[in-house]
């Protein structure tokens, strides 16, 4: 009993962890000899830490399917591998099933906090920051309760469960697809509400501009991972030039203004 | 979801009222800020992704600054703009923001400054941490935790740990003070400053929208034999990145017809689940009610397509 209320408490650390606080605790090198020392286990814990760490950053070949979200991969490998003895290969395929409701968790959790965006536009209007706290602290709520919740089931049920959560995840799938893709269109208002505060009518340009060279830059497959920064570059070069093109016209006309009095003198 | 009085317009704020300078934040105030940078992503979500996390962040330095209660109020409000960047480098835009915050700069000039700098340093901040620094410090300590040496976990917790809060720190107070020896610069000609800095923005969300947007795509495909038809591909062909191009285009165009945000999320999310439903978008899922389509190319057509 000790054991588990431990086990949850450690999972929801992690959950808040793999977005935010140290954003290290919750890596298998760290977290698995933390789960271990819990389940009464170190070593397991040492070894399957660092083996799930090496197939992370892609220098060890991964055997079969890698767990979709890592928190609950290390979290359910681990108890497996414990409890049950299996081994480490198979103990990260037996958790793949779990940590598809760990990315199910995840994309409700951001669609979710989508909503807690007005309520502190709200509350803030107001310079209130209470909107903001409260949000924090739901956010941290939920998102390691889900999580310790999926890590308890894992304890109790053990892989008795797994074809239920298969034929569960089979069935939801259309929905989490059809949530996903909602998610990822919501940076589009993100986008829109900036454009409606920056973007002035002559400016198109330089928004069709931005996309084009964006496109360029993202399908060079040698350039695609530095594409942001190269298109700021160029961006600023754009503004730079603006900026003193227009400081000079204005001083232009300065000293035009001031010829013109002169002569009239 | 409607307007009252008492709720500040967005649009309608340019200026500060008060617009004096604020004394130079201490010490204490910046170190509480880049402790509380860690929780950048703490209500990261889809619309905004990391702004209540970034406001959060800044309360501190804000509250500090803007000593007019409208003022903050103001202040906390443009601060919760979309904003997407690298946790471990955040504060190096915090301290700039902070110090054109402290200088009372105008309102756009702030928000433009803010999404330009800190879309590109996401991509920096990736490719510094999670690509170079993580895997060679994993490299070092993982064969001492699979040969059962505690010490393995402990020293990749204190050299990835330590590393990041150094750059945190050295980040905030060098962006801080570079902002406020900058700002001579983006004063004297403000007005042209902030149409350079609003350019710059406008060009930025327009390479977001490529960059950012590019998951948006349909998985249609329909069957003809040996060579499926991908409606993406046909999608493609009249311009990459068309559909988050559109759907951008759509959300400016309510939001500019006095739409809310809120509801914008709400059309989203009955366009995405009615996708899911008929299997619009997205790929490599079954609809929920059968459809003349597929949501992928079958894998015994894909060696054809390439």
């Amino acid at each position: 009993m000790f054991e588990v209320i431990l086990l949850a408490i450690v999972t929801f650390i992690f959950a808040i962890d793999q977005f935010s606080l140290t954003e290290i605790i919750y890596r298998p090198m760290c977290a698995c000899p933390i789960i271990g020392a819990i389940l009464g286990d170190l070593n397991t814990g040492l070894v399957l830490g660092g083996t799930y760490e090496l197939m992370m950053i892609g220098s060890m070949p991964v055997g079969g399917a890698q767990p979709a979200n890592v928190v609950v991969g290390e979290v359910v490998a681990m108890i497996f591998a414990v409890k049950t003895g299996m081994d480490i290969d198979s103990a990260l395929g037996a958790a793949v099933i779990f940590s598809v409701f760990g990315t199910y968790v995840v994309t409700i959790m951001f669609t979710i906090a989508s909503s807690f965006n007005s309520w502190c536009d709200e509350t803030c209007s107001k310079g209130d920051d209470s909107g903001v706290r409260k949000s924090v602290i739901a956010d941290v709520l939920l998102l390691g309760s889900l999580f310790a919740v999926i890590a308890v089931v894992a304890y109790v049920a053990g892989s008795s469960i797994q074809a239920a959560m298969q034929s569960l995840s089979e069935n939801a799938a259309w929905f989490m697809a059809g949530l996903g893709e909602a998610g990822k269109m919501m940076r589009f208002v993100g986008f829109g509400v900036l454009l409606k505060i920056m973007l002035a009518n002559d400016m198109w340009g330089y928004f069709l501009m931005g996309f084009a060279i964006a496109l360029i830059v993202g399908n060079t497959p040698n350039l695609s991972g530095a594409a942001l920064i190269i298109v700021a570059f160029i961006g600023i070069g754009i503004a730079l030039s603006n900026y003193f093109t227009a400081v000079a016209i204005k001083q232009v006309s300065a000293n035009a203004a001031t010829e013109d009095f002169s002569d009239g003198i | 979801m409607a307007s009252n009085n008492t709720q500040l317009n967005l649009q309608d704020m340019q200026f500060y009222n008060d617009r004096t300078p604020a004394p130079k934040v201490d010490k204490k105030v910046l170190n509480k800020m880049i402790w509380r940078s860690c929780n950048l992503q703490i209500c990261f979500n889809y619309e905004r992704m990391q702004a209540i996390g970034w406001l959060w962040c800044m309360l501190p330095g804000l509250k500090a600054v803007h000593k007019n209660k409208d003022d903050l109020a103001m202040s906390m409000a443009h601060n919760l703009d979309f904003l997407n960047t690298h946790p471990f480098i955040v504060t190096f835009v915090m301290g700039l923001v902070l110090s054109m915050e402290q200088n009372k700069m105008e309102i756009p000039t702030i928000r433009a400054v803010r999404i330009s700098t800190a879309a590109p340093l996401g991509g920096i901040g990736d490719a510094l941490f999670w690509f170079t620094l993580i895997p060679i410090v994993a490299g070092m300590t993982c064969g001492m935790a699979i040969s059962g040496n505690i010490m393995g976990p402990i020293m990749y917790f204190v050299i990835a740990f330590g590393v990041e809060m150094v750059l945190r720190y050295v980040l905030m107070y060098w962006s801080y003070n570079l902002g406020l020896e900058a700002v001579n610069m983006m004063t004297a000609n403000a007005k042209e400053f902030t149409r350079a800095a609003s350019i710059l923005g406008v060009f930025i969300v327009g390479a977001l929208t490529a960059n950012y947007g590019g998951g948006t795509t349909t998985g249609i495909v329909f069957e003809n034999g040996e060579s499926p038809i991908v409606l993406q591909k046909y999608l493609d062909t009249i311009l990459p990145c068309l559909l988050p191009l559109l759907f951008t285009l759509l959300m400016y165009v309510l939001l500019k017809k006095g739409w809310t945000p809120i509801k914008c999320i709400f059309l989203l999310l009955v366009i995405g689940i009615v996708a899911g439903v008929f299997g619009l978008l997205g790929s490599g899922y079954d609809p929920l009610v059968p459809v003349p389509w597929l949501t992928s190319v079958p894998e015994a057509a894909t060696a054809m397509l390439f």
